[in-house]
Parts: C-alpha cells; structure tokens; sequence
C-alpha cells in the first residue's frame, strides 16, 4: 500500500502533525463523549486521519471493523417514492457516509436516512453506560442549503443518541445554524517544516538516504498538502532511489495542463511571437495597414515597371505584414475556442471549477506585470462568484479568460504602443 | 364583380350559380390530360347556356342503384356525365343511350304531375329531381340540385305559369321576366333549403353576400399554384405515378412519357428554380396536348378499371406536411384534379372513427369496378393529425390496407393480371388502388408515426414573398381595393406567408372600407399568429442582423430598433427553452464574424451567457417560474453585440451535454473502484482529492521507469522486491491491468510502444484522468511484456488473496499451520498441471498429477513455474506467516479461472473446488503425510 495509507497515524498518540488538535480532542472524548463536531480545512491537511484517530479513541479498535454497505433506500415523499442509492461505512459504533452523493436529492437522505439512523440508539454498552451513535458526514459543504437546513433539527431532536461528525473544506459553506451547533474544528494546512518532519520520518521508517534539501523542496512543491507531499515523496522514490537534491520532482499533470491552457492565452498575447508585425503595428491599428497596403500598391507599380527587381522580396514581406494584422482578430477568439476546448478537457475528467480557476488565476499570476496582478484577482473572484451562483462552470471559467485576454491586450497596446 | 356591399339577392343567387358553373369549367384543367379538349369546350359552352338535355333516366335507373351504396358521390358524377354525353354525337355510347330519352321525357311528365314534384324541387341528389335540374350551392356550402322549371318547355309548375301569364301585363320583355322567373324559384328553393336546416334563424339575417376570398381565389389550375414548384411537380409525379394502374394500359406509354418529363423538370427546377419555369410550362403542355389525341381516338370509353402489371407507386401514401395556410389542400386538390381524379376528402370535421373511414376507403376503392366511365377518385384525407384519437382510426385502416396490400402482392402475384378486381372485393381489408394523399400539420405527430414510415413525405416550405405578394396584388386589382406591394409584403412577412390569413385580412380590411398600412400592420387587425419557430430560426436570427433594415434606419431608426426588439422578444419567448438557447448561443458566437479587436465584446458577451446561468439557477433553485421574463433580453443584447449579416453557420450544442454525460461515466468509475479498494483506504480517498492529488503520483508509482522488462527470476533481489511492493500495492487500490483494442483507445496508441491490436491499460482506466488533448502525461509507460507480467502476478495474487482472507480465522490454530502448507503445495501441483496443460485435459491431468504428486510433492511442481523460483525460498526465514505463502504462491496463472478453496475447520482433509466453466468441482482429500515423507 501506498506510504499516504501506510503511515497513516491510527490514534491521537501518534499523530506527527496537529498535535495540538489532537491533544484537545483526547481530553474532550476522554469521558467517552462528545459535543457534535465540525472539521474543517483544505484537502490534505488531515481532517480524515484526525476523525478516524477520534473514533479509535472513543471506540477502540472496534471502529476499525468497518463493512460497506451499499444500500438502495426507497422513499416516501409524497407522491411518489424516491430510490435513492448510498454507500455507507459502518462499524458498530459509528456510520460513515458522503450525503452529497445523491446530488440534488440530498435532503432526502439528510430528512429520512440519517433520521433514521440516528434514531437507531445502540445499545448499553458493556461499562453499563449509554451508548450513542457516531455519524460522520463528509462534504457537508457540498450539501445543498435545504439539506443543510433539515439537518439542522435533526442534530438537537437525537442528540441524546447520536453525535455528529461533519467535515468539509470551507466552512463558508456551511450553514450559520448547524455551524452554532457544532464545535468547529479548523484543521490547518500543515507548514512547510511539518510536512518535512513527516518526510523525514517517513524516510527514516524505510531507511532511505534523504539529500538535504530534497524533503523541504517537496514541502515546498506540495502546496501544504500533505498527501501531495507523500505522494510526490515515494514517486520520487520510484523514479529514482538513491536521491539526488536536484531530483525532478514529478508535476501533477493536470496543474501542467493549466500551465499549458495559460501559456496558450499569453501566447497570443505575447510580443515575441511577431516581434516586427505584432506590437509594433497594433498600436496603429487600422491607418497603419491601410498605409501599407498603399505601399504595397505603389511597390507593386515599381515592380511592374521592372525599375528596382528586389522590391518583389519586399512586397512579399509587407503583405505578409498586412496579412497577419488582419488574422490577428481572428485568432484571439480561435485561441479562446481551442482554449474552451482544453478546460472541458480538465472538467470532463472530473477537476472540480474552482480548482481550475484558481490554478489557472495561480498560473497568470505568476507570468504576469504586477500591475495587471491587481484586477486579474478580482476578475478571477467575481467570476468565481459567478461560478457558484451559476450552473455551467464552463460560462463563468471562459468569461474569465476572455476577460483576461482582453485585459492583457489592451495593457500590452497600452505598453508597446 | 358588380358592387358587394349591396347586391340583390337574387342577382347574388344568379351570380352564384354563374360561378358555379364557372368552378366546374374549371375544374376541368387547361390540360385535361385524360379527357378529350373538346369535351371541355362543350361543357363550357353548356354550362353558360345552362341548357341540360334532360337525359337524365339511364343514368338515373344506374344512380338510384348505386345511391344506396354510395350515394353522394355518385351524384355529382352521373350529373357531369348527363352532361357530357350528347356532345359525343359520333360516340357509341350515346347512341345507346338515345332510346331512352323518350322515356326519360314520359317519366318527367308523369313525375311532373304528381303531387310530389312539389318536395322534388331542390335535392341533394340528382336522382331524386325529375326533369331539369341545377346545381347550386347554398349558403352553407352544400351542394343541391334545383329542380329547373321552364317556360319554355310548357311542362312547368303552376307558380310558373301564373308568372307567365303577369308577363303580358307589363312591359318589360318577356325573356327579363323569365330570367327572374328562374331567379326567384332559385331563391324560393335556397330559402327552402336553408329551412331545411335552421328554419328560424335564417329567416331573419340575410343569406351571407360574400364568399370569403381564399375561396373565391383559390387556385383553380395546376400553374397558378403558390406554393413550391418542386413540391408541386412532385406531388404531380406521384399521382403520374398511379395511371397505369388506375387508368389502365392505354396510356401508359403517354404517362411514361411524362413521367420522364416530370423528372426531368423537378429535376431542372430543383437546381434553378424559377427561371425557367414558364418555358417548361410551355413546352409540358404542348407535349400533353400532343398526346392526348390519340389517348381519345383509341377507345372513347377508357377502362379506368383494370390495373395492368405496372402497378401503383412503391408508397401508395403521400404525406403532406407544413405549418397552415401555405396551401396544401388547394394543392391535392388542384393536383388530383389536374390528374383527372375526383378528389374525395375527408377531414376532421366529418366522422373519422375506424369504422366509417373504412367505408368511405372501400367506397372510394370500389368505385373503379361499378362505374365505368366516371372519373376515378382520389382519396385526400386533411387534418390527419389533428384529434388524435379520430385520427388515429384513419391511419389504422390505411395501414391496414397497405399491409393487406403488401400480403396479397406477396401471396399471388400471378394473380394478379386475370382475377384482380375480382378477388379484391371479395378481400374483407381490400388494398389501396387509388391514390390517397394525407394531409397534415405537424410530421412528428405521435399518431403518425406510423403513417410516416410507409408514406412519401412532402414537407411544405413558405412561399417566397414576391410570388405571395404578386399573387395578392392581382386579387386587390381585382377587388379594386388599393394596396402598395410593400405593405402587402409586409402582411405576407407579418403572417409568415400565410395566404389564407393574409387573405382574410385584406378582405376584412376591405369591408372596412380601410387601406393596408405598412406602419401599423402589427397595431392594425392583422392578428398575430402563435408561431412557434424551431430552435435553430431561433439561433438564426439571434446572429443574424436583419439587411433591410440598415437601410431604413435613417428615417425609421427608433421604431424599428423597437420593432425588432418585439420580434425577437416574442421569438425567443414563444419559444421558451432558454437554457438551450442559451446553450446554442454559447456555443456558436465565437464562430461569428464580429468585429472585436479589444475582445470587450467577447468578454460582454461571455458575461450575458453567464447572466442567464445565473438567472436560470435562481429560478430553478427557487421555482420562480415567472422570473424567466427576464432571460429574452439577455438574449437579444447578445444580438445587438454580435449580430452580423451574412448568414450564420450553426450547429447545435453538444459539447455541454458531451461533457457531462462523459463527466458522469468518469465519476462513476472512481466510485465504483473506490468500492473494490478496502475501506480503510477508500475512506480517505474522494474524488476530488483523487484527481487533484492523487492521480498523478500513482501512476508514477505504478510504472516505474527502473523496472527491467525480463523475466522475473533473472531480476536482482531488490528489484524482486520493489517489484513484490508495486504488486501489493495495485492489489491493496485493486488497479490490475486488462487487454483492450486500440480502436478503443486512440489516444493510449502514441503511449504504447507496441502497436498491437490489444495493449494493456489500466483496469479501472485510471490513466485516462490525465490524459488530456495535445498533453503527453509524464509517467512512463510500462513496455508490454512488463504488463502482462504484472497482470499475471496481480491476478495470481488475487487468488491467494482470498484463500488468505480465511486463514485468519485458523491462524490461531497452531494445529493448522501444517494443513496451510498442504493446501498451498496442493494448489502449485494444480497450477503446474494447469500451465502444462490446455484446459480442455485439466481435470484428467490434474487427477494423475495427484497421484503423483503424492510421492514428488513438492519436487513436481517447482520446474513448473519458470518464474516461481524467486519464491524458492522457503518459509523459514519469513516473519510474517502469511507472507511466506504469498510468495510462495505466486505462480497460479490465468486471468480466467476463478478458484474457490474451502478450507474445513473440522475435517482434516482439504477440499479443494476448482470451478473452470465446464469442468465439474474436484473433491479430494489428501493426507498431509503424503507430504512429508
């Protein structure tokens, strides 16, 4: 198995980062009870490994026993009945489960499942006290506002019974009401030394000779995930075992796809590419092509004449001139139909849009003027606004691109010319 | 015309009559194909002297017979022919039937002088009318037939002839007097008539004056037709089609030739459609006029009745189809005319169950046999779509009969020739023998569905507006009233070349005494049709800027800015789908020729699109249905950004819909295989995170580059064991590899090495999530050979995988560790065998391989495995119980087989259950001492 999974911490003891999360929830759970919970932070900061080290603290290795289930509910709501399939997690004491799965029909297992469940109270334990229930809910934030809204009644109507773990990426998303009722739990991204740390350990665990430098470089192309910074460890290891400190470290392919989609955006942007007829006829736009095509016209009478032969080699350039001014239009919005064509590309094959909008806006950001840095960022995050008001992510995402070029081509006449 | 507003009624009643004549010299076409010209002439001639010989009997003895069976259409019928009968002075039958007419003269007398000739006078039959008579349509568009008193005759009633006698008092000539004479016994008769029906109200108002003009103009000849020449010349060819059955051998060779012609000419006017047209008018009609002699001079009495081999068109149905008013009934009624068929139809307000529709079919089938010389009728059926349970009635007995056709053709096509008529009546579902043309408005009627697979289908297109605008011209000339052809462009545009409606309003505005006005069409009484376009006119006009406008656009700048945003807001709303619209816009703009240097409008554009997401989210989400007002302006400021002249290329959106059916399968896999990997995994594993960060990474792990691609035992210890690692891995996310065709995966051939029609991919095709268009991934990919040794290990693996889920629950049992053994030495002896041997021989083999083995054991199954010597070693040295058996195992193979092994707690023997698709289980028990001997 992979070393992510492998060096997992299974209990609090061991955690190797949030130590301090981990401290607090052993003393919360130390009377084999707690207040519902909320775990929030970015991917791969370890709000999994945290809850599941939780249960192992409430439960024992009683809640590593865990069989899937996968289950078709049939509800009732109304006039029709609603089939509905979930997939749960359960052990004895505890039900993991992704409501969100259902999509648009969240509520309903929000309303009719988990009820259920909840309702369900274990019974006595062995010590003679009251067991209760552990439901562990994850992306809550993906959950729609009316599912969030019955879950509210349902986490004060059985919490005598039942506890919930909720986890999420952002908060935000998360209804006021149910975050009241919950102890949030902000789980960090780990630092960049944390995440050597673990490299470290890890390397020591599997004896293997790490370069100096070579752990803080992963941190650093991490991007303080740390799944990431494991993943990209033992890849690393794969490719090459005896480390060298300049040991390429092997990209996400799809962060390099987004790097391409921006290369492809400045490119056409890019005063390079036509260093002679580009930038330097823009500015003059329209009167500058016709002046050349009257001088065309005039080279075309020398040349008829026969007086200078080598005005043919120079007509040749200039109407190449005119020709690529005139196709430049035509490119930026062929450039933003193939550009179209690259993100359904990146969303097909289930990149989420707003990763690929901040990705993209990280990319720019780095290849751009700083004082274009400014307004990029808030075009990006009013369109991303847009995004989550909106329903087809690709709208918003190639607004935001087309809003880009724009912004950049006026800057560049504005510059060059 | 005389002046409308006031005419007299009697005048109006003559006039009426005068016209009926004159529709049914029309009737007749300028090319009466199948009827001689000079019959025409007499007609006509005889129609306006309206003095019919009243050789009615013969006729009428045949009629009275039919009537029962059919009466209404035998009427009219035996009345032409009454008609058309003394004219042939040289004709055979005529002279047959000239005997007779002194007896027709000695009933009418007698008839005349009974008491009942009193009810006799007006009649929807013929037949029933003793002595002259006249057909006259009554204001409720009946037919009747008047009974025609005559001074002149001496034979009149004795209204008549006390009239006759007021004559001589006053000074007016005597023919005035019998003209009105005649008028008034006409109005007496309509006056009777329209009792008949509604006694009280018609006493009261006036008989209607007008007829409404779509009628009065209604195209009367196959030229003056608007609707589209190739539609028309087809639908002609069609019914060219069925004159060798339906009017027999004689013409045939005439009816090829136009059949030829009539290709020939759709043909030409299909690629250059109206510049020719009036010489090939010309030149078909002097080709038909040159046929038709000798069609005549062959034999005077046509045998309509005997359908010769050439039968029938392949589909017996023509299917008419286009949105209303364009002039589909005038066109199968015109065409079937043209053709010297009677057109019989039959439409949504007669009676359209099953039952009656059958009957009238059979009457119109059945014709052909009892009446020899009428004309054969054409069936025409309109409005087949509309109720669609009436409907529906119809269409079942056409299939019916075109099935039974098709049978009978199948069953006896010899018999065809000799016994046909025959045979056919006896036929309980008699076959189509005459033409039957369909009429409908929408093709995609649920009711037609049916219908539309047998029939030929025709789909009506607008008019272009000059010939309607020529055509409506000529009737405002006619009518006097004062028109300018931009307006009635205008109206044509305004009603979408709805002759009918334009028809209507300019006869309406007529009586109104009131000019046709350009600018207020819209405000004036022209009422708008509910037009639903299809999506892509949608899209069409949404890019396309309107070219006459930009002219007007000095004078007219504010109103018809205004009015074009009217059109487009009705346009867009009526059509209601705003999301596919908008889809549709979204996805074509960027083809648009705009022009944009600083992208603003891209990007203003881009962001309308995103505006109606937004909206349509809001109003999804809060089912506020009437927010949707909001979503047409949207779409017309995109028209006003980057609307353009020249017409649009537009395709219908797929990609959104592409994408997230493609969206879902890929979702789909990663859920399903995170249900394969073991929970303590997959619980942390969803799928963003999986295609954020995971993805990549693993196949860098799965495919390491330092992995020699040589068999397995010539590999050093350590890539043994990262080898052993990469294998535990792919079995702990369940990834395994399988064979797939490289059609299937295009974009896996540039990866592969080996260009075989089968490679190797990843089993849940986890590679897929990164390969992306115009991206090469950056992992290495495994040569081939390294594949299958995978595929093989993981398989192998597998297997073993689950004998070790059971053996925990023995672990405990110190006891059983020697049974393990035995069951592990047991499976390699097996394997062996099964690598040696096909499958076919496995179980024989295996049975003597045990027998064997009993004695070798372990030594037997060790050359077996070329690659298993790595796990030589022996279990002593591995700390992990369970590991040393994996290892040991690892030379199962064949990805097919599925083994089962059961291990017995109690019992000591192994049993060992070998399914492999036909061979049966194997149960045997061995001893473990015959092992460790």
């Amino acid at each position: 198995m992979l070393w992510v999974d492998k060096y997992r911490p299974k209990s609090l003891d061991n955690m190797n980062v949030h130590e301090d999360i981990a401290e607090n929830l052993k003393k919360l759970v130390s009377e084999q009870d707690c207040p519902h919970l909320l775990f929030y932070g970015p991917s791969g900061s370890g709000k999994k490994t945290l809850i599941m080290a939780l249960l192992r603290q409430m439960f024992g290795s009683s809640s590593e026993k865990v069989k899937v289930e996968n289950k078709a509910w049939k509800i009732d709501a109304g006039s029709r009945t609603i089939e509905i399939e979930l997939t749960t997690l359960s052990s004895t004491n505890h039900v993991e489960m992704n409501p969100s799965d259902a999509g648009f029909q969240d509520r309903y297992i929000v309303q009719e499942i988990i009820k259920e469940m909840a309702k369900n109270r274990p019974l006595v334990d062995a010590k003679g006290k009251r067991g209760f229930k552990v439901l562990v809910l994850n992306e809550v934030d993906k959950l729609s506002r009316e599912a969030q809204h019955s879950l509210r009644r349902t986490m004060e109507k059985y919490s005598s019974s039942c506890r919930l773990i909720l986890c999420c990426n952002s908060s935000s998303k998360v209804t006021e009401a149910i975050r009241s009722r919950c102890l949030n739990v902000r789980v960090n991204a780990p630092k960049e030394d944390q995440i050597v740390n673990v490299l470290e350990f890890i390397g020591k665990k599997e004896g293997l000779q790490l370069p100096v430098g070579f752990a803080a470089r992963i941190a650093e192309k991490s991007n303080r995930s740390l799944r990431r910074a494991i993943l990209s460890f033992e890849t690393c290891r794969v490719q090459q075992y005896p480390f060298t400190s300049n040991q390429a470290i092997p990209p996400m392919d799809w962060e390099e796809y987004v790097s391409e989609i921006v290369s492809d955006i400045m490119k056409e942007q890019s005063p390079k590419r036509f260093a002679y007829s580009y930038t330097s006829c823009l500015c003059e736009n329209f009167t500058f092509i016709i002046r050349k095509i009257i001088y065309i016209s005039h080279c075309g009478d020398y040349f008829n004449f026969g007086y200078q032969p080598d005005t043919h080699s120079i007509l040749f350039l200039e109407v190449l001139v005119v020709h690529r001014l005139l196709c430049i239009f035509c490119i930026v919005l062929c450039r933003l139909f193939q550009v179209r064509g690259k993100i359904y590309e990146l969303l097909t094959n289930c990149i989420p849009p707003e990763i690929v909008l901040k990705r993209l806006l990280y990319e720019l950001l780095r290849k751009l003027d700083d004082e274009l840095k400014h307004e990029v960022c808030h075009w990006a995050a009013y369109y991303e606004h847009r995004m989550h008001l909106g329903q087809k992510a690709i709208f918003h995402l190639e607004a935001f691109i087309a809003k880009f070029m724009s912004i950049y081509k006026s800057f560049l006449i504005a510059t060059f010319g | 015309m005389e002046d409308i507003d006031i005419p007299l009624p009697d005048e109006l009643e003559w006039l009426e009559s005068q016209r009926y004549h004159e529709e049914e010299d029309d009737d007749i076409d300028p090319y009466p194909f199948p009827f001689p010209p000079d019959e025409e002439d007499e007609l006509k001639s005889e129609g306006k002297a309206v003095s019919v010989s009243p050789k009615c009997v013969e006729s009428q003895i045949n009629a009275h017979k039919r009537s029962l069976i059919h009466e209404e259409s035998v009427g009219p019928s035996t009345d032409k022919r009454r008609r058309s009968t003394p004219v042939h002075e040289d004709d055979e039958d005529w002279l047959r039937y000239y005997p007779m007419e002194k007896t027709s003269d000695d009933i009418c007398r007698r008839d005349q002088s009974s008491p009942e000739s009193e009810e006799n006078m007006l009649s929807r039959y013929v037949s029933r009318i003793d002595g002259e008579c006249i057909p006259v349509t009554a204001p409720n568009g009946d037919r009747v037939y008047a009974k025609l008193c005559r001074a002149a005759t001496e034979s009149t009633g004795k209204k008549m002839s006390s009239n006759f006698r007021r004559g001589g008092l006053i000074s007016e000539s005597i023919d005035v007097l019998l003209q009105r004479c005649e008028q008034e016994a006409f109005s007496k008769a309509l006056h009777m008539s329209s009792e008949d029906q509604d006694a009280v109200e018609l006493r009261e108002t006036p008989i209607l004056y007008e007829k409404l003009w779509v009628d009065k103009y209604a195209p009367k000849l196959f030229t003056e037709l608007l609707s589209d020449e190739q539609t028309n010349r087809e639908v002609l060819l069609w019914l060219k089609q069925w004159d060798s059955s339906v009017f027999g051998s004689e013409i045939r060779r005439t009816a090829d030739d136009v059949l030829t012609s009539l290709r020939r000419h759709s043909s030409v006017t299909h690629h250059q459609k109206f510049p020719n047209t009036s010489n090939i008018r010309i030149s078909w009609s002097q080709e038909r006029s040159g046929h038709h002699p000798n069609l005549v001079t062959k034999d005077g009495n046509p045998k309509w009745n005997h359908p010769r081999t050439a039968g029938p068109p392949e589909q017996k149905i023509l299917l008419l189809c286009g949105p209303p008013g364009l002039g589909k009934t005038t066109l199968a009624h015109v065409t079937a005319k043209h053709c010297g068929y009677r057109p019989v139809e039959i439409n949504a307000s007669d009676d359209r169950s099953s039952s009656t529709i059958e009957s009238k079919i059979l009457d119109v089938v059945e014709m052909n046999s009892v009446m020899a010389v009428s004309k054969p009728k054409c069936l025409i059926i309109d409005e087949i779509d509309g109720a669609l349970g009436d409907g529906k009635g119809a269409i079942e007995v056409i299939m019916k009969m075109v099935s039974a056709e098709r049978k009978f053709e199948k069953g006896k096509l010899s018999a065809m020739n000799e016994g046909n008529n025959s045979s056919r009546r006896r036929q309980k579902t008699s076959s189509l023998s005459r033409p039957v043309i369909c009429i409908c408005n929408d093709l995609y009627a649920p009711a037609l569905r049916p219908l539309r697979q047998i029939a030929k289908v025709h789909i009506f297109v607008q008019p272009s507006i000059s010939r309607v605008v020529s055509r409506l011209k000529y009737i405002c000339n006619k009518e006097s009233m004062s028109s300018s052809s931009i307006a009635l462009a205008a109206l044509a545009e305004y009603t979408g070349c709805d002759i009918r409606s334009c028809l209507n309003t300019l006869q309406f505005l007529n009586k109104k005494k009131e000019a046709l006005n350009v600018v207020d069409i819209s405000s004036q009484v022209v009422g708008r049709k509910d037009m639903s376009k299809s999506i892509f006119d949608v899209w069409k006009e949404i890019f396309q800027k309107k070219k006459f406008k930009n002219k007007k656009t000095s004078n007219l700048d504010q109103s018809s800015v205004s009015r074009e945003f009217d059109f487009l807001y009705s346009l867009i709303s009526s059509c209601g789908d705003y999301d596919l619209i908008m889809d549709g816009v979204y996805e074509n703009f960027l083809h648009q020729q705009y022009h944009d240097p600083s992208m603003k409008k891209t990007v203003s554009c881009l962001n309308r699109v995103g505006e109606s997401d937004l909206i349509h989210q809001c109003i999804m989400r809060s089912q506020h249905m009437h927010l949707q007002v909001y979503q047409p302006p949207i779409v017309i400021a995109v028209h006003h950004l980057i609307a353009q002249v020249p017409k649009p290329n537009i395709e219908w959106p797929k990609s959104l819909k592409r994408f997230r059916t493609t969206l879902m399968e890929k979702e789909d896999i990663l859920q399903a295989w995170k249900h394969k990997i073991a929970p303590f995994i997959s619980r942390h594993l969803s799928v963003k995170s999986f295609v954020e960060d995971f993805v990549s990474p693993l196949l860098h792990i799965l495919s390491p580059p330092n992995l020699r691609p040589v068999a397995v035992h010539l590999l050093s210890e350590s890539e043994k064991n990262d080898l052993t690692q990469l294998i535990t891995r792919m079995i702990s996310y369940s990834i395994s590899y399988k064979y797939s065709s490289t059609e299937l995966q295009p974009r896996n051939l540039k990866l592969e090495e080996n260009i075989d029609a089968k490679t190797l991919i990843f089993d849940p095709p986890i590679g897929d999530y990164i390969n992306f268009k115009d991206y090469i991934p950056s992992y290495h990919v495994l040569a081939l050979v390294m594949k299958q040794v995978l595929l093989h290990e993981v398989e192998k693996q597998k297997i073993l995988h689950e004998c070790t889920e059971r053996w925990p629950k023995l672990a405990d049992n110190s006891k059983m560790e020697n049974k393990c053994i035995e069951g592990t030495e047991d499976a390699r002896s097996k394997y062996s065998a099964h690598r040696v041997e096909s499958l076919s021989n496995i179980k024989m083999k295996y049975r003597e391989n045990n027998s064997t083995a009993s004695a070798k054991g372990t030594k037997d199954a060790k050359p077996g495995n070329a690659k298993g010597t790595k796990d030589a070693k022996r279990p002593s040295n591995g700390s992990n119980y369970f590991d040393r058996f994996r290892k040991l195992n690892s030379t199962c193979s064949q990805k097919t087989e599925t083994v089962v092994v059961k291990f017995e707690r109690d019992t000591h023997p192994v049993l060992f259950k070998f399914n492999e698709g036909f061979t049966n289980a194997i149960k045997r028990p061995v001893r473990i001492r015959d092992f460790l001997q």
